[in-house]
């Protein structure tokens, strides 16, 4: 059986230019036509290829500022790659506090709004509104808007748009950091359940038990570059060395 | 390509459900939450009426025929295309949560902006009609030329549209692109035939209706609704051509500058 493609990468890289002064205004921009601002180029991901298939859960390892977090945002599509070209098989759910909320609107409207995001019809979000709503512990505040919650209300709405709604291919960034301790195990029970089943899913973790349990293949970064991309306890390895040097 | 994007926004996907949906929030996010109500939407185009009646007909004594009616449709249009460009200009800054977690193409965000906004004019455009038919005297009544407002509203939209991805493209590498569009948007509020009687404005400005397409849409509509004849078709394709170019012009810099907006802002 031929496996089907989810995420094709071929040539991938993104830099960043960050410029001493802004020159974000229009006077800026025609004052200093001759002058362009000084910028620094930060090489965040090299040129890199891979595949990942429908149905794979991937872990994402590396050091903090290695690239990870630009990567899933290339894979995801919500940044642009400078070269290469990302193919992607399905609509994507980039995660880590929760998903995109508005705070102009009420836990309702961004239930229908950020589940019609992720690709649900308006029939499919009736059905799991009940479960969205009581999973997220806010039945009382549905109707109220949400710049009025707190931040772990928000967080709790938004990690349960996220596992109930899903998308084809989730990328999940240290999600096992939202709320508080009890709903922490509450988020880990959910995933372990059918949540993730026939997903595609990029799991972002310095938690190597969370790695090693979930992810059949992971991939190592490390400044910018995808040093190994493979079995899970070799990149694990990789990781530990890494950080013990 | 056309029929096939198509299907995929009406059928597979749950594209035109979003869109709709989006539509509905925005709008009900812009008068539902005022004391007034929906009211705002059809209060405020009486009273810029109000004001400019009070001006140009009762004191520099213009003189047009129906002027409310001249005024009303010229207005609606007008207010449609200005709150429709000015109000989106930070667009891609303010309807950041819904690109920037997932794949979702950004032209939908700005379609259902728009369509907020088409739902307020159809609004208008009856109360237009009720005025013109019932209040307004010395008319005749509305005839099937009316019409004609339908596609005049689709060129009206796309040069919207357009003029929409533009500015808020442009926002994304310069931010006083909303001061700028202030000014033009008042010097271009002079340089339409909103309130001036049409002679007058060919005179003092000759072909300029064809250089300024929102004056050759409001000239086209007042044809449509109030002359009772056919569009100026000349006029009408030029402003076709304009909202034609202006898109891709638009579209093309949505690809270059507005992919890059959930990093650079």
């Amino acid at each position: 059986m031929t496996k089907e493609l989810a995420i094709h990468a071929k040539g991938i890289s993104k830099t960043f230019h960050i410029s001493e002064d802004s020159h974000n205004t229009v006077k800026h921009r025609l004052f200093n036509l001759f002058n362009p601002p000084r910028s620094k180029r930060v090489e965040a991901i090299k040129t890199m290829d891979f595949d990942v298939y429908k149905g794979e859960c991937i872990g994402l390892l590396g050091r903090n500022g290695c690239g990870k977090s630009t990567l899933i945002r290339l894979l995801a599509g919500v940044f642009p790659v400078d070269k290469g070209q990302i193919k992607i098989h399905g609509n994507t759910l980039l995660m880590n506090l929760g998903v995109g909320m508005s705070h102009q609107l009420t836990a309702r409207e961004n239930i229908y709004v950020s589940s019609s995001v992720l690709g649900l019809k308006i029939k499919e979000i009736d059905k799991i509104f009940d479960q969205i709503v009581d999973f997220a512990e806010l039945r009382e505040f549905v109707d109220t808007k949400i710049k009025y919650f707190s931040s772990g209300m928000v967080a709790r709405l938004g990690f349960s748009i996220a596992v109930n709604a899903g998308a084809d291919i989730m990328f999940l960034d240290e999600i096992f950091a939202v709320g508080d301790m009890k709903f922490q195990e509450k988020a880990i029970k959910i995933f372990e359940s059918s949540w993730i089943e026939g997903k595609t899913v990029i799991l972002v973790s310095h938690s190597m038990d969370v790695i090693q349990k979930y992810c059949s293949r992971t991939a190592f970064m490390k400044n910018g570059s995808l040093i190994y991309f493979g079995d899970t306890a070799t990149a694990v390895q990789m990781y530990v060395e890494d950080n013990h040097k | 390509m056309i029929i096939a994007i198509l299907t995929d926004w009406f059928k597979r996907s749950n594209k035109s459900e979003r869109i709709w949906l989006l539509a509905k929030i925005e709008f009900k996010l812009r008068y539902y939450e005022n004391k007034l109500g929906l009211l705002w939407a059809l209060i405020k185009p009486l009273m810029d009426i109000a004001i400019y009646y009070v001006v140009f007909q009762t004191i520099m004594k213009q003189d047009i025929p129906a002027f409310a009616s001249y005024l009303f449709i010229g207005l609606i249009s007008w207010n449609f295309f200005v709150e429709s460009t000015t109000g989106t200009v930070q667009i891609l800054h303010t309807k950041k949560y819904l690109y920037e977690y997932s794949n979702m193409n950004k032209l939908e965000i700005y379609i259902s902006t728009l369509l907020s906004n088409s739902i307020g004019f159809c609004f208008n455009f009856i109360m237009f009609l009720l005025f013109y038919n019932l209040i307004e005297k010395g008319t005749h009544f509305s005839t099937l030329h009316t019409l004609w407002i339908l596609p005049l509203f689709v060129n009206l939209f796309m040069l919207a549209l357009a003029t929409s991805l533009i500015l808020s493209n442009i926002f994304v590498a310069a931010k006083d692109i909303t001061q700028v569009w202030q000014v033009f948007t008042s010097f271009l509020f002079f340089l339409s035939p909103i309130f001036y009687g049409l002679d007058r404005f060919k005179a003092s400005l000759p072909g300029f209706e064809y250089l300024n397409p929102i004056a050759g849409i409001i000239i086209n509509a007042r044809k449509a609704t109030m002359e009772g004849t056919n569009p100026d078709f000349k006029l009408f394709l030029f402003d076709f051509s304009y909202a034609i170019i202006f898109l891709m012009i638009g579209l093309f810099l949505l690809n270059k500058l507005g992919s890059k907006a959930a990093e650079k802002l």
